[in-house]
């Protein structure tokens, strides 16, 4: 018997050696997805959280479609990350008349479609007619209608003609991405997406990844330097730490600020933090239910937020706390006005007294699973019960959330992000359905509100003096009205390794490779 | 046989049309539609209209569900409102990576239980034993998804001899040794608690095996225990083993969901946690259609073996 055992343990053994060998024989799948070693070249590999979603191209709402846009795509102009300044693009100037009703746009010549074919303003006209499109929800689709024609006689310039003045006119033209007419019918299922960008997109296998190739005829000299770019599809936070960990992948995003504190600590990684691309979490108030109709209920409850706990312990400081929308790269940002509301119990029990009545218990609802809601949930309700208030948390699914907050039928208080605040004032007022003046998740009604955020809209340049003092006018309306009370501005983080360098980024977060290289 | 076929047809056809109405009523009461969420946060309520109207869903309920149904009757289910491609060829792409990853699965489970069953039954070594007990242990006790991320702790990030997670980037048919070294950690995962409750099942019943009549009298004419044990005993413990291995079959199905997800695996687990968690009703209703069709057809298959097996079944007489 001990024979036979020794035998058979011989043979686990050459059987667990072979295996050992026949792994260490083959090719590595370890060292395959690890970014190569050439200056020049390479393979770029990266994990995203959220996979493309083609009906929402032009929504910027996932990172599958930020990335793609990113890589493939480009637009007229380009503001650097932490101005309003616009830099050419495909359009090598622009110039706006002196009523604010024409735009003239100087085209880069010489620049191709990935198929090949020349770029010119008929694809300018048909990509902001595209955006303009209510199907595809693109966030500025109410200045895109507001483009009444689109001059097309001169394929290198573009004329267009505005309903009226658009102080966000330079937004548009900085969002909307130059779309290929001819193979636009792929986008909406995901097959085909044809830019003039750095990168040829190769593939996307739903679920999975995003592949792309080099564009060797992009319009910039020897760019880009990467060969390829190969996104994976990585929903689990925790999943993306390891592979950035092991060397799987060099870039990440998705990953928890705490994991990229202890990453960037054991010094493993390095953290881009995408100041200029903020997001803003909040709490805001539906003004049809009992106790949030009154101003000094609402106020109350922005004295008593703990920003900077929030701020610190939920978004490891990833930001600074906010009582309005505006960062500080924004022409509209006050710092005194910024720091309007901060926590004052005292301040928000003497507004509750002047109310003279009990608020009712109050439900709050947030988004799961999204951990940092829920934390945020849970110092909020903390916060309200120091002043008096109680609060029910009220944790949704995503689409029950967004139904409830497009339909206005939140049963009490919220917590979510928005953002567009990063661009010209009036891109958010008029765009951001929960700050939207006509019409928004709060059923907040003003004539003051809609009229300072049309007025702001209409401005001809949206960096004027004129234009600025609209915007302190929109302030004092949102501190005022208190509806949407800022907790946070968030400047969200990618983890990379030091394998790569030159990655950059717009202000929707869409990943710029084209100075990306690998260094390893 | 015929006759009693008949006879089953129509109510295994009135079970698929009222599994079919309730899937499609069910999954729009369930708050937030396909619309809003792909709308997103930042949606007006106009732009929600438009997408409604553009994925078909302003129709009534009544033109939608026959819509939905002469597809399915027509093997043309639609396509996915959040992914973009048919229906047909992601359920084909996800169904075939979960079956490689289950099949693997179960393949390391069964061979480790004919490995470890045998040696655990025979070994008259203590430690060997008390060795094979606490492996054992551990692996039916520790949770899929802790193994899991412990896995891919040591062999993808500690000692990072296999990839953490994923699929090769060139697909699973480009290179055969790469796609085994993805698949490894996933599918040992697992493997891990079925091959152990696998292999307490062969070695307990191997025991009892082993103190069989006619294991003693080859025993006593000189027939080597080893012989006995894998020629004899083993054989007659098979086909028992088979019904456990059947039923730690659904059970691996089930851990499959959690594996994908731990390991990045895009399989019918991540797919149908994504149309859920999306809205995405043409998936949804699918992947759940489908579910009721292969239940109710592996019924219908079990009657008729039960009828060929008991001809007072399909004579329709008292059972």
């Amino acid at each position: 018997m001990s024979t036979a055992l020794s035998r058979r343990t011989l043979l686990s053994g050459a059987a667990g050696g072979a295996v050992l060998l026949g792994l260490t024989g083959c090719a590595s799948a370890v060292d395959q997805e690890t970014s190569g070693t050439p200056k020049k070249g390479g393979t770029f590999a990266g994990a995203i959280g959220t996979d493309l979603v083609p009906a929402n191209f032009y929504t910027n709402s996932n990172d599958g479609v930020t990335t793609i846009i990113g890589l493939v795509y480009e637009s007229l102009i380009l503001y650097p990350n932490d101005s309003l300044k616009p830099q050419a693009r495909l359009a090598e100037s622009w110039t706006i008349s002196d009523d604010g009703l024409t735009v003239t746009l100087k085209l880069r010549q010489g620049v191709k479609f990935h198929t090949g074919r020349a770029f010119t303003s008929e694809d300018v006209k048909f990509s902001l007619e595209s955006y303009a499109d209510p199907k595809w929800n693109g966030q500025l689709k109410s200045t895109a209608a507001a483009i009444a024609a689109v001059d097309t006689a001169d394929p290198n310039t573009a004329v267009l003609t505005l309903k009226h003045p658009l102080g966000n006119i330079l937004d548009l033209l900085e969002i909307v991405p130059i779309v290929d007419k001819e193979t636009f019918a792929g986008i909406g299922d995901g097959s085909r997406y044809v830019g003039t960008g750095p990168f040829k997109f190769e593939k996307w296998t739903p679920n999975a990844r995003l592949q792309f190739t080099k564009n060797a005829e992009y319009r910039v000299p020897d760019r880009p330097y990467l060969d390829a770019v190969d996104i994976a599809v990585i929903p689990d936070a925790t999943a993306q730490a390891n592979q950035i960990r092991s060397g799987q992948i060099d870039y990440a995003y998705g990953i928890s600020n705490l994991d990229i504190e202890r990453l960037e600590k054991a010094g493993d990684i390095t953290k881009i933090q995408r100041t200029g691309a903020e997001i803003q979490v909040y709490v805001a108030a539906n003004l049809t239910v009992d106790g949030l109709e009154d101003v000094r209920v609402r106020q109350a409850i922005a004295y008593a937020l703990d920003r900077d706990r929030i701020l610190s312990e939920v978004f490891r400081g990833a930001g600074y706390t906010a009582s309005l929308p505006w960062p500080k790269t924004s022409p509209a940002y006050d710092e005194e006005l910024n720091n309007f509301y901060k926590k004052d119990v005292a301040k928000a029990k003497s507004l509750l007294a002047d109310y003279g009545k009990k608020v009712p218990t109050l439900k709050y609802s947030y988004q799961t699973p999204s951990p940092l809601f829920q934390a945020t949930a849970q110092i909020v309700q903390a916060n309200l019960k120091e002043i008096g208030i109680d609060v029910e948390l009220d944790p949704l699914d995503p689409p029950t959330f967004v139904a409830q907050l497009i339909g206005g039928k939140f049963p009490g208080l919220w917590t979510a992000y928005h953002s567009w605040a990063q661009y010209t004032p009036s891109t958010l007022t008029v765009s951001a359905y929960p700050f939207n003046a006509l019409k928004n998740s709060s059923h907040y009604e003003s004539d003051t509100y809609i009229k300072d955020a049309d007025a702001a809209w209409k401005q001809i340049k949206g960096d004027s003096p004129e234009a600025i003092e609209s915007y302190r006018k929109l302030s004092k309306d949102l501190l005022d009205g208190a509806f949407l009370l800022e907790i946070a501005i968030i400047e969200g983080r990618w983890a990379v390794t030091d394998r790569v360098k030159g990655i950059s980024y717009t202000k929707r977060s869409e990943l710029l490779l084209t100075d990306a290289q690998l260094t390893g | 046989m015929t006759a009693y076929l008949l006879r089953r047809l129509p109510s295994l056809a009135l079970v698929l049309a009222a599994a079919s109405v309730l899937i499609f009523a069910v999954i729009r009461l369930v708050p937030g539609d396909p619309a809003t969420a792909l709308a997103g946060a930042n949606a007006t309520p106009e732009a929600v209209e438009a997408i409604r109207a553009e994925l078909g869903l302003d129709r009534p309920w009544v033109t939608q569900y026959f819509a939905w149904l002469g597809g399915l009757l027509t093997f043309d289910p639609g396509r996915s409102y959040l992914i973009g491609g048919t229906i047909g060829s992601l359920i084909t792409e996800s169904l075939g990576n979960t079956l490689l990853l289950a099949s693997s699965s179960l393949f390391l489970a069964v061979l480790t239980a004919l490995v470890l069953g045998p040696l655990w039954a025979g070994t008259r070594k203590p430690w060997l034993e008390h060795l094979l007990t606490g492996i054992n242990t551990l692996a039916v006790a520790v949770p899929t998804f802790v193994m899991g991320v412990a896995l891919i702790l040591l062999l993808g990030v500690l000692v990072p001899v296999l990839p953490s997670g994923g699929v090769p980037r060139d697909g699973l048919l480009a290179n055969p040794s790469i796609t085994v070294q993805y698949l490894l950690l996933p599918a040992v995962c697992l493997a891990l608690p079925i091959g152990a409750v696998l292999t307490r099942y062969v070695a307990e019943s191997l025991r009892t095996e082993m103190a069989q009549p006619y294991v003693v009298t080859a025993l006593a004419a000189g027939v080597s225990r080893r012989r006995v044990l894998l020629r004899h005993a083993l054989r007659n413990v098979l086909p028992t083993s088979l019904t456990v291995l059947g039923l730690q079959t659904g059970a691996l199905l089930g851990g499959a969901v959690l594996v994908e997800f731990t390991f990045s695996w895009p399989g019918l687990g991540l797919l149908i946690e994504r149309a859920i968690t999306g809205r995405d009703y043409p998936v949804v209703q699918v992947l759940l259609i489908l579910s009721v069709v292969v239940f109710a057809v592996l019924q219908l298959l079990t009657d008729v073996a039960h009828a060929l097996l008991d001809p007072r079944v399909r004579l329709g007489g008292a059972r």
